[in-house]
């Protein structure tokens, strides 16, 4: 990793640590084990919504209010290819193809809204956060209407997936393993697509100065509609990996849009890097923080307020969160 | 605004003359219906009559006194350069219309529907919607007060009417305190909570003062809502608490409604002289380019925190009023729908206007009554207009942040600016 | 020569100022030619309208004989325009080599042209793998020149190239910047007078947002009251 985020990994790592201490001296070693995991579990669903709410931040200085609403819809699109598929189909082929169809759609849709919503917008920055606003209100709304406020049954994952296994004496669900693979596998993907390509670099290039990318040649409304079409695939890509264990309802995307705000304001509003590691703290912090206010509190209460208070925190002392530049 | 104009504004508001000619205006119809009501005596009051004797002479006499009030009115606009009354006549022409057809509202409606005014009945269901769209109102008008005209985002405002709710309705439940200190209380704890958000707001800007709003209201609710309390708050089924019989809003409906009117014309007069004074014009350059007005020499500090904190509070008075409207709280005053809600009534009337929060409100609420029941076919699809009013508010609210940027009242006045200066042109 | 770049009556409001209020322009062929004037001119302003980055109001820009003005920024410098703004505009974050990337129009531009970049700043090619951002100043301006060297442009618009710079490094930028100018056209902006003076052909003095006076530099330099009153050096 390059030197200018070796102090962002170092205070990561010591708030890591800190965390994994706290644990072992209040847990015994097995229940530790499934805390950490289900932290992750939970930080990389964080992470799929707080992709694209980063990334298009950078870009197009968009918060995509709406980023959680592409999360749901996910799930919504997933379940209904799932159960559109001919009698017969395996159920692997089902699960996959809600997959594909959950990203693609997301995709387009994303795609859609840009076009039509957002572009018009750029000059009047507060009235595009405004109108995503309006957009997630819309969006669940749509999903009301059609199939009712109440949840959807959650669709059957493959065999191997809806399974436990044991990890240090404690029980946990092989699906939230596979959630876990899911997030590491696309976080991997999405930093290789910005290093790696040409259109990532111009994606890293227009964070910094979208103007300048535009007068070297770029058609950068094209770029800016790949990427935000780009965050809201992977937030319908998370709705779907999601739903299986938490299940479909119309407001299922709220509640991770505001971990995902927390997720990237502490990472630093543009930088991905930090988003990805912000989404593993977030995600470690809020379990510990579940258990702890559980075991003493007899309620989950601590477990959202702790980190909205961490989040205050590094409002107030480093607004530019942990991986962002100080010069913003 | 130059400065000439802008003082004979502000003395037309705020002249002895001008409230003497409101009080009058007031009292004029409860006068002449005392008057035909057969020796009514003078102390009594309206409501009351109205309640043991019917609305009929007092709807006439009402129509009557509105129509000579327009006569003053159109006669006041053909008099320049007059002081006092004559100027807020002239100025306010069209609000002091609208405000007349409200105060005799309760009575219109017992006249429209045939019920009385003060019992159960249709007229008496109609007078709670008003008060809650009063209520909607003087929030969505605080809204506007940070949003429309000092070009401070917040995600947050719900903390401050939900403040105001549960502020109340705990003190005077648990603390067992009167109204009036608890309300006193209540709105001095909503300035301290808009201090300490503008001292936020001195370090963290923008999008980010945003956020930080979101997760303070998001904090609050999540501790109203959480079972550790619920001795206290009820967590999330809220309570209730028991109100003075005077605002009692089931028996003593039509105080409820003047006063939450009153509160709302408050609101709107402590907005208008703020927007109207050097403050004001202040606050609209650290709008327009922050940077620019520190440059000018402005602790612009200062003014965005006096239009915080006093955003604050009158949204936390909103709350006061709909908690003693609902005898009780529940943790959705705290939620993000009374953020959505007011930012939605401020665009779709017109940012940054005195009149479009409140245009916006009472379309949106009393649309949301009227069309309840109303059922729409769209081709195959049967819409029922009430289950779905959150979607056509959500296309509504789209459409108009796209369409019309200004708004209901902000379009308007372009339009008649453009005609005005077409006017000129042709003089 | 024929005029490449030939610029009239270009009228720019940046919100409700009225920057640019007429302005002529006529930068010719395989020419280096100077944009004068004090700050807040005009000089800056009028560089990004014929970008397109401001959208000029009134006016017409033609480049290569072809109407420009309207055109979107990317269409505009995909026609063969180069930008090098002030204060340089680097990508900090991104490596030498990638922010060179950014500027290829089509695949392998970079690869063409590598060698030649690297003749004329031998820093950069040390230095391909660093961030952006810790190269020194006037590395830093290398690279924003460079950058705009990767597609083959017929143009350059080059905004104060030595500003803050130390006069060592002028001098070699100035080195480079003359070689340039045999191969392409350039349209500069330069406070600096002398670096001015001696890079370009051709100049043009924007006062107000107008263009006052244009002519060849060397008869500029004989006319030492114009020289005071427009720029207020000698």
């Amino acid at each position: 990793m390059l030197p200018r985020y070796r102090r962002s990994l170092l205070i990561s790592l010591a708030f890591l640590g800190g965390l994994a201490a706290l644990d072992l001296i209040l847990f015994p070693a097995g229940q530790v084990g499934v805390i950490l995991l289900s932290g992750l579990y939970q930080g990389m669903l964080f992470f799929l919504v707080a992709a694209g709410l980063s990334i298009v931040f950078g870009l197009l200085d968009v918060l995509n209010m709406a980023q959680g609403s592409f999360f749901m819809l996910g799930a919504y699109l997933g379940f209904a290819v799932y159960g559109a598929l001919p009698e017969g189909t395996p159920v692997t082929w089902r699960f996959l193809a809600a997959l594909v169809a959950a990203t693609v759609g997301g995709g387009l849709l994303g795609a859609l809204v840009e076009r039509s919503l957002i572009r018009p917008l750029y000059a009047r920055p507060i009235f595009q956060i405004v109108l995503t606003l309006g957009l997630a209100t819309v969006a669940n709304e749509i999903v009301r209407a059609i199939y009712g406020p109440a949840g959807l049954i959650p669709i059957t994952p493959p065999a191997a997936l809806d399974t436990t296994i044991s990890v240090l004496g404690g029980r946990f669900e092989t699906y939230r393993l596979f959630i876990i693979g899911m997030g590491a596998t696309l976080m991997a993907l999405t930093l290789l697509l910005l290093h790696r390509t040409r259109l990532g670099i111009i994606i890293r290039a227009g964070v910094e100065d979208r103007e300048m990318v535009e007068a070297l040649g770029v058609p950068i409304g094209r770029v800016f509609t790949l990427t935000f079409a780009l965050g809201c695939a992977i937030a319908a890509l998370g709705g779907i990996t999601a739903a299986p264990y938490i299940g479909a309802y119309p407001a299922m995307g709220d509640a991770f849009l505001l971990n995902a705000i927390i997720v990237v304001v502490l990472g630093g509003m543009s930088s991905f890097e930090g988003t990805a590691v912000a989404s593993i703290l977030v995600g470690l912090a809020r379990a510990s923080a579940e258990q702890v206010s559980l075991e003493y509190l007899g309620s989950p209460l601590l477990a959202t307020v702790s980190i909205l208070l961490i989040m205050i925190l590094v409002l107030l002392v480093r607004p530019s969160g942990l991986f962002g530049s100080e010069t913003s | 605004m130059s400065g000439p104009m802008a003082d004979s504004r502000r003395r037309g508001l705020w002249s002895p003359g001008a409230l003497l000619a409101g009080l009058a205006l007031l009292a004029a119809p409860f006068l002449v219906a005392g008057f035909l009501g057969e020796g009514a005596t003078f102390r009594m009051a309206a409501a009351a009559m109205i309640c043991a004797e019917g609305y009929t002479p007092f709807v006439g006499a009402a129509l009557g006194t509105w129509l000579l009030l327009g006569m003053a009115v159109l006669g006041a606009r053909r008099v320049a350069g007059a002081n006092g009354p004559l100027t807020a006549l002239r100025n306010h022409g069209a609000r002091l219309w609208i405000l007349y057809l409200l105060l005799i509202t309760p009575f219109l409606l017992a006249w429209a529907t045939d019920s009385s005014a003060c019992i159960r009945g249709k007229a008496f269901f109609w007078q709670s919607v008003f008060i809650e769209t009063f209520i909607l109102a003087i929030l969505a008008a605080s809204y506007n007060l940070m949003f429309g005209f000092s070009g401070v985002l917040s995600f947050g405002h719900a903390a401050f009417f939900g403040l105001g709710a549960y502020g109340v309705g705990l003190l005077m439940k648990h603390a067992g305190m009167d109204l009036v200190p608890a309300m006193v209380i209540t709105i001095v704890a909503s300035a301290v909570l808009g201090l300490m958000v503008s001292g936020i707001a001195l370090r963290v800007h923008g999008l980010y003062f945003a956020i930080f709003t979101l997760a303070m209201a998001e904090i609050l609710h999540l501790l109203a809502a959480n079972r550790i309390f619920v001795d206290l708050t009820g967590a999330e089924d809220g309570f209730t608490f028991a109100v003075p019989d005077w605002i009692n809003a089931a028996s003593n409906r039509m105080t409820f409604y003047y006063l939450s009117l009153g509160l709302l014309i408050l609101t709107f007069a402590v907005i208008y002289r703020l927007i109207y004074s050097p403050s004001g014009r202040v606050l609209a350059a650290v709008r327009d380019n922050e940077q620019r007005a520190q440059m000018l020499g402005f602790n612009t500090f200062t003014y965005k925190t006096l239009a915080i904190v006093l955003a604050g509070a009158l949204g936390t008075m909103a709350g006061i009023l709909r908690g003693l409207l609902n005898k009780g709280a529940s943790p959705n005053v705290l939620g993000v729908g009374f953020t959505v809600d007011p930012l939605l009534m401020t665009i779709i009337g017109g940012t940054g206007t005195f009149d479009g929060p409140i245009v916006g409100a009472f379309l949106l609420r009393l649309a949301e009554q009227l069309l309840r029941d109303t059922v729409v076919s769209l081709g195959p699809w049967q819409v029922n207009i009430g289950e779905r009013w959150a979607l056509l508010l959500g296309v509504l609210f789209i459409a108009s942040v796209l369409i019309f940027p200004k708004g209901i009242i902000g379009s308007l006045r372009f339009r008649s600016k453009l005609s005005a200066s077409r006017e000129d042109e042709t003089m | 020569m024929s005029a490449l770049l030939e610029v009239q009556g270009l009228h720019t409001y940046i919100g409700q100022y009225h920057i640019l209020q007429g302005v002529d322009l006529t930068v010719p062929e395989g020419s280096v030619t100077v944009l004068l004037g004090r700050n807040g001119a005009g000089k800056t302003t009028t560089l990004r309208s014929i970008l397109g980055l401001w959208k000029p109001q009134r006016g017409r820009i033609r480049f290569d004989g072809r109407d420009i003005q309207g055109l979107q920024t990317h269409a505009i410098a995909r026609l063969g325009i180069g930008y090098v703004p002030e204060h340089r505009a680097i990508f900090r974050q991104l490596t030498v080599e990638e922010n060179l990337k950014v500027a290829e129009r089509s695949k392998g531009d970079l690869q063409a042209r590598q060698a030649f970049l690297f003749k004329l700043f031998p820093d950069l090619q040390k230095q391909y793998h660093w961030p952006a951002g810790q190269l020194s100043g006037g590395q830093q301006q290398m690279l924003a020149i460079a950058r705009a060297l990767v597609p083959e442009n017929r143009l350059l618009l080059i905004d104060e190239p030595s500003e803050g710079l130390a006069p060592v490094i002028i001098e070699q930028l100035m080195e480079a910047l003359r070689s340039l100018s045999a191969s392409t056209t350039v349209l500069l902006v330069e406070q600096n007078f002398r670096v001015a003076s001696l890079l370009a052909e051709r100049y043009t003095i924007i006062e107000d947002g107008r263009s006052v006076h244009q002519g060849r530099m060397e008869d500029l330099l004989r006319e030492q009251d114009l020289i005071q009153r427009y720029l207020g050096a000698a």
